[in-house]
């Protein structure tokens, strides 16, 4: 039996894996985490776990949109063009709020769209800050499936 | 053709027609003196005629008396005839010598009149010497003058006189005729000519008047358009002088629609740019603001309070940057986005913002604020700006008070924020309206630079203006005008 949630972080900001990592800590969640700076090296470790034969694969995959070498986008239709992975629930956390890039991931069937804050006005509501922010979604998804 | 080839030829045609009056009234002149010196010589012929007939009739008349007085004192007047009658023949001669059925009865005359002279000096001789030789002169006087021979010569004269003076008074008659003639056409063509200088004077004159207003005309319409912002291309093809004018208006026009088009681009460019900068600016800050809670998170209770005087700096420099972000991005945004129009209650408007970011210990008064129908959201940015300034600049020691007032002009409402704050002294009232001039040091808060960048902004946009009037400790009077459409 296997309990741990498996989360795939892909995000080229240091910062966010930095916020993700804490805030899983403070959720005191059983988890494993993998992270990848961009697209390529998350499809070699999506790769490697199908490899290992033990059908280890992420239970989420956290995405960023903007990122070097491979983007978030290019990523998903890669992912969907997959038969052994077009399956996995992909949420994307992105700073972008352009209306082309919620529109394109909608459509390559992502779990949810979620804008990163930017703003510091109302420093006091912990959601608004990363981490606040963060902790709050992580929340919800883990929770949403069901563990 | 060129205005001033028209110019020329309208001209040319006046001074043309006075040159052709001028040689067809020399002309006519002419004629008439001809036929004046035509008429005074037929004068001439014919008092000289009469004279020549008087004195062949006083010779006559003489000869006469002497046969019948023997009083020699006749013959003077006889032989005085007789002299002067070869210079009155070639006199007359002279005067009727164009006229050659004239001098055959000139000539006429003057050869009865010597075979006359013939006969009446063989007579006189005759009765001289009568007393020598009586026979001669009674021979003579039989034969000769009892016969007639000098009475039927003299008769023949008479008969011819009054045939050259009969022509002569005709020709007369025709000359004068001639002569009233050429003075009339010379006074007719006078008056024509003088009324056709006169009509296309005028008709010249009122054409190239009108023909260069109406030029003027088109280039002023021309120059209006590009005043209005019309770059519009106008067709000429009069090929004149303002010809040229209007080939610069023309390119003026164009260099302009380039220059503004060019400048509208560039102003895309840069507000692009703004909000570009303005929103990848965010991402680092953020950074920065979630390692400092991580630090404070991490190290709690560890942190001196000299680092956590530090670590407290780092929000408070955050929080700056992002106002100054947050104020690009609107300062950007008035360019980008256009909102509709709608319908504003200003009194209302202004107590909602009071409400937001005055303070309770400030007074509101509002006065005479209109409803009109305009972009809320930019007249809300417009008093919400000041409105905050009134609140960032007011004297702590006393309650803050802020007055909006409006009055009507004919296209503009004009609306005055006074408060009771600092006031701003003189010489900074041109600077305040500049992006980024704050007459606040950096480390005060909430000072940005931009508020009153935003306000000039938004007022330019409406072609509109704002001004200030203040003095140091006085408080300020921000007034500014708004269209009320």
């Amino acid at each position: 039996m296997n309990s741990k949630n498996i989360i795939l972080l892909v995000d080229d900001d240091e910062l966010d894996v930095i916020s993700v990592e804490r805030s899983l800590k403070k959720l005191d969640q059983d988890y494993e985490l993998f992270t990848a700076y961009n697209g390529i090296e998350a499809l070699e470790i999506l790769k490697s776990q199908l490899e290992e034969g033990k059908g280890h694969l992420p239970d989420v995959i956290l995405l960023d949109l903007n990122m070097p070498k491979m983007n978030g986008i290019e990523f998903l239709k890669v992912l969907r063009g997959d038969d052994k992975l077009k399956h996995l629930k992909v949420f994307v956390m992105t700073t972008s709020g352009e209306e082309a890039d919620r529109k394109a991931t909608e459509q390559l069937g992502v779990s949810g769209y979620l804008i990163k804050p930017l703003n510091f006005n109302n420093n006091t509501k912990r959601s608004d800050s990363m981490d606040g922010f963060v902790q709050f979604h992580l929340r919800k998804i883990l929770a949403s499936k069901g563990l | 053709m060129r205005l001033a080839a028209q110019i020329f030829l309208g001209f040319s045609v006046v001074i043309g027609i006075s040159i052709t009056d001028s040689y067809v009234n020399y002309n006519l002149s002419e004629k008439v003196n001809k036929n004046t010196e035509y008429v005074a010589r037929s004068e001439t012929i014919i008092r000289n005629s009469s004279r020549l007939h008087r004195s062949i009739i006083e010779m006559q008349s003489a000869f006469r008396g002497y046969l019948l007085t023997s009083d020699t004192t006749f013959l003077g007047a006889y032989f005085e005839g007789s002299e002067i009658m070869p210079q009155l023949f070639n006199e007359q001669r002279v005067l009727l010598r164009n006229s050659p059925s004239q001098l055959k009865r000139l000539d006429k005359i003057a050869a009865l009149h010597q075979s006359w002279i013939g006969y009446s000096d063989q007579l006189i001789n005759a009765k001289r010497g009568v007393a020598t030789n009586p026979s001669v002169y009674q021979d003579l006087f039989e034969n000769k003058l009892r016969k007639q021979v000098g009475k039927k010569i003299n008769d023949q004269i008479s008969l011819i006189f009054k045939d050259l003076d009969k022509s002569e008074y005709r020709v007369r008659a025709v000359r004068r005729d001639a002569l009233n003639q050429s003075v009339e056409r010379t006074r007719r063509f006078s008056l024509i000519f003088l009324l056709l200088t006169v009509v296309i004077g005028i008709v010249s004159t009122l054409y190239i008047v009108r023909l260069i207003t109406k030029r003027i005309a088109s280039m002023v319409n021309l120059a209006d358009n590009i005043s209005k912002g019309e770059f519009a291309i106008v067709k000429d093809d009069k090929n004149d002088e303002l010809t040229s004018l209007s080939i610069s208006l023309n390119s003026m026009s164009e260099t302009l629609n380039k220059n503004i088009k060019e400048l509208e681009k560039r102003n895309k460019e840069l507000n692009q740019f703004a909000y570009v900068v303005s929103h990848d600016l965010k991402a680092p800050i953020r950074g920065i603001y979630n390692v400092t809670q991580w630090i404070e998170e991490d190290l709690g209770g560890e942190v001196s309070p000299q680092m956590r005087k530090y670590l407290n700096i780092i929000p408070d420099r955050i929080k700056r940057m992002e106002d100054l972000i947050h104020g690009l991005l609107d300062y950007a945004r008035i360019s980008r986005e256009k909102p509709l129009k709608e319908r504003v209650d200003v009194d209302k408007l202004v107590r909602d913002i009071a409400e937001l970011i005055v303070p309770e210990n400030f007074e509101v008064q509002t006065m005479n604020l209109p409803v009109l129908s305009t972009e809320k959201i930019r007249l809300e940015q417009v008093f919400s700006n000041l409105m905050s300034n009134a609140v960032k600049y007011s004297k702590p020691e006393q309650n803050g008070k802020i007055s909006i007032s409006c009055i009507e002009l004919d296209d503009f409402y004009q609306f005055s924020i006074a408060d009771n704050g600092i006031g701003i002294e003189p010489q900074f009232h041109s600077k305040i309206f500049e992006i980024f001039q704050t007459l606040r040091e950096k480390h005060a808060k909430e000072s940005t630079g931009i508020g009153l960048a935003i306000v000039k902004k938004i007022i330019d946009d409406q072609h509109c203006t704002i001004n200030v009037h203040s003095e140091l400790g006085e408080g300020s009077v921000f007034t500014f005008t708004w269209p009320k459409f």
